[in-house]
């Protein structure tokens, strides 16, 4: 499938503040055990480590019996601290391949269902200001289950979110993949205005009646959804300008509400519309640098929807690129099927 | 009662129960038919004997099934259901039409009749095969194998055509017609679904907070070793060997290194196979030794993932036949990959205790 990695590590924070490193191996199993666990003078931490690793295994549609993964704690940590099992789950699928991430994890989080891939919570910090930047945590607020690493809705849950991402290009270094969340609740009675059960929070009013008509035009184009959900709509940030963004918020909103193929990886989409109603996909300006920064961030399982006019002028070698390295790129002219 | 065998005193009562082929063609698929009816019009009739050997009559001839055997009665179709090809997206699906394939002269295991003779206990429902349909569909996508993207473009929609013909063809034994997106909201209201979750997870906290731990293992659906142990165990005994059969013939090795390894897979089949036909009873530890509820329990659950690793070889049975020379170094990797899950869960369910299991 993809190019071996023998060795992945994970780190994760203590309630000391210290780091641990968690770091997986993998070596032909040749009749061993599939997962082994060593931390340091906690042999029941290693035993627990090795449970979790296993339960969350039965989220993944792949199962493999060729290898032994091995993982190591570089120290021993309090019995009653459970957030380094996000760690170990993770180092556990980036060993595999499974997760692919582009820069070092630090993980925190601990979960009651990990065969279900849900993500209870974490013990630092309890609102996301006090996680320190660039940490993955777990929680409601943070990563609420092990799908949401790509954006996909969770399969057992009451409320239904996705995620989708959208470059970010202003020409300064600061450029990079933005992400909008959807999620969506049942309304109990039918209502009329659909306007008001859409909540964005992170945006200013103007930005966030852009948003609502968004999405109200793309679902009445859709033919369902009115009126029957709670809509909040989540950004990863809020300083970002221009409204290339919709077609990443429509595609999340559909994925949320159940009304979309899935990718298997995340969904990365750039493009607009004078007319969501009737589905059409507009073009956006840079295209150049916008290219040049998904190229440089896909990976395996990723989709990228770009708008029908880019087709043409596509850099030379993205498609064979992303191609390479599993991810696929459609140019559309209207959302919906075919 | 006596009245309707006056009614019409030139019929002859019927000899048994009589046979209801009303449903055939509709609701049912396959319906097991007692000997001696006459095959009515456009349905044959499949007789499966207990090694699994099976021959088909054509309509107008009467079931004459000899010791042992089993008859369904079968109607071609052409059938319609929906699929939804992912489980978190319910309102999009396939509307996919399909037939049951009539007998294949090249071939000398009709696959229809194999699905028939290992999966079928009675009679096969439309919605039942739809739900292994489905659950085929919805693992080839997880796993990568066939892709439907967002926006999925006419081109990628080819691809995933043929594959999902040929998974179906390979997998089932039925020809796909007919595959259409469709909006499956109006049946399957995503709305109403996670309010009935909601509504069940608040009951939950309600009913017993203090066992909360007990909680985290979910009710899971009735699994009774004994059963699903058997289907399991008869399922791989009598698939392993076609399985083999047509793995031999899909690839025509092109160099002495290919031919070594295709030559190395199906040996490794084969003694999965044997591991199978060999297979100690679920109940026993040795002769005359019971064997602790645990243990069987243990036991059922690698017969049942053998019998998943089985499904993955026949999809990927089926992407063997769709590729052409290029990607086969990935699909022998695949192919070892199953053939390794196969011989391991042959050999966890061969053990007597969950020590054995886990050495090292």
């Amino acid at each position: 499938m993809n190019a071996p990695v023998l060795e992945a590590s994970c780190r994760s924070i203590l309630p000391d503040g210290g780091m641990v490193t968690i770091t997986a191996t993998r070596r032909p199993r040749a009749g061993r055990a599939d997962v082994k666990c060593s931390v340091p003078g906690v042999p029941a931490q290693a035993e627990r480590m090795q449970q979790i690793v296993r339960l969350a295994r039965h989220t993944e549609p792949r199962f493999d019996s060729r290898d032994q993964v091995v993982l190591s704690a570089d120290r021993a940590f309090d019995p009653a601290s459970r957030d380094w099992e996000l760690a170990a789950v993770l180092a556990d699928r980036i060993v595999r391949g499974v997760f692919q991430p582009a820069r070092p994890v630090v993980a925190n989080g601990w979960s009651d269902a990990w065969h279900l891939g849900r993500i209870d919570g974490r013990m630092l910090g309890h609102d996301l200001a006090r996680v320190p930047d660039g940490v993955l945590a777990g929680g409601p607020d943070g990563l609420p289950h092990l799908g949401a690493l790509t954006g996909q809705p969770d399969p057992g849950a009451g409320v239904a979110s996705a995620r989708t991402w959208f470059p970010m290009h202003s020409g300064g270094e600061h450029d990079g993949l933005g992400w909008v969340e959807v999620s969506v609740r049942p309304l109990a009675g039918a209502m009329d205005a659909d306007d008001d059960a859409i909540s964005v929070p992170d945006l200013d009013a103007l930005r966030q009646g852009q948003v609502r008509a968004v999405l109200a035009g793309a679902r009445h184009f859709d033919g369902r959804g009115q009126g029957q959900w709670k809509t909040t709509v989540r950004f990863g940030e809020a300083g970002f300008s221009g409204d290339s963004y919709g077609l990443a918020l429509v595609m999340a909103d559909r994925m949320a509400r159940g009304r979309e193929f899935m990718a298997r990886g995340r969904v990365i989409a750039t493009g607009t519309s004078s007319a969501w109603h009737t589905g059409k996909v507009d073009t956006v300006d840079a295209l150049a640098p916008k290219c040049a920064l998904i190229t440089r961030e896909a990976g395996p399982g990723d989709r990228i929807l770009l708008p029908r006019a880019w087709e043409g002028a596509l850099p030379q070698g993205m498609r064979e690129t992303l191609r390479a390295r599993g991810a696929s790129l459609a140019c559309v002219e209207r959302i919906g099927i075919i | 009662m006596l009245g309707s065998l006056f009614r019409n005193p030139l019929r002859r009562p019927p000899r048994q129960d009589a046979f209801d082929a009303s449903a055939l063609g509709g609701a049912a698929i396959a319906l097991p038919a007692p000997s001696g009816i006459t095959i009515p019009a456009p349905c044959a009739a499949v007789l499966v004997d207990r090694g699994g050997r099976s021959r088909r009559l054509a309509s107008g001839s009467r079931i004459a099934a000899l010791e042992g055997e089993t008859a369904w009665c079968v109607h071609p179709g052409p059938y319609t259901c929906d699929l939804a090809p992912f489980a978190g997206a319910p309102e999009i699906g396939l509307r996919v039409s399909f037939a049951v394939d009539a007998s294949d002269p090249r071939a000398t295991h009709q696959r229809f009749d194999l699905f028939l003779a290992s999966e079928a206990g009675s009679a096969v429902e439309l919605a039942g095969f739809a739900g292994l349909a489905q659950t085929a569909l919805q693992r080839e996508l997880a796993q990568g194998n066939l892709e439907l993207p967002p926006c999925t473009t006419l081109e990628e929609w080819n691809t995933f055509r043929s594959g999902f013909n040929q998974l179906m063809y390979t997998r089932f034994g039925v020809t796909v017609d007919d595959c259409v997106p469709v909006d499956i909201g109006a049946t399957h209201d995503y709305a109403a679904l996670l309010e009935a979750r909601l509504a069940a997870q608040a009951a939950v906290p309600e009913a017993a907070s203090e066992t909360a731990v007990t909680l985290a293992v979910p009710p899971t659906e009735a699994f009774v070793p004994a059963c699903e142990d058997a289907r399991a165990l008869r399922r791989l005994f009598l698939e392993l060997p076609c399985l083999m059969c047509a793995v031999r013939m899909a690839v025509l090795p092109a160099d002495q290194e290919r031919f070594r390894q295709h030559q190395d897979l199906l040996r490794r089949l084969d003694l999965v196979s044997l591991a199978v036909g060999t297979m100690p009873a679920l109940e026993l530890a040795a002769p005359g030794q019971p064997l602790a509820q645990h243990e069987q329990l243990r036991r059922a659950r690698h017969s049942r993932r053998a019998a998943a690793a089985l499904d993955e070889a026949w999809a990927l049975l089926a992407r063997m036949k769709v590729a052409g020379e290029g990607p086969l170094d990935v699909l022998f990797d695949e192919a070892d990959r199953i053939v390794t899950n196969l011989e391991t869960e042959s050999g966890a369910r061969r053990v007597t205790s969950m020590q054995d299991e886990v050495s090292a």
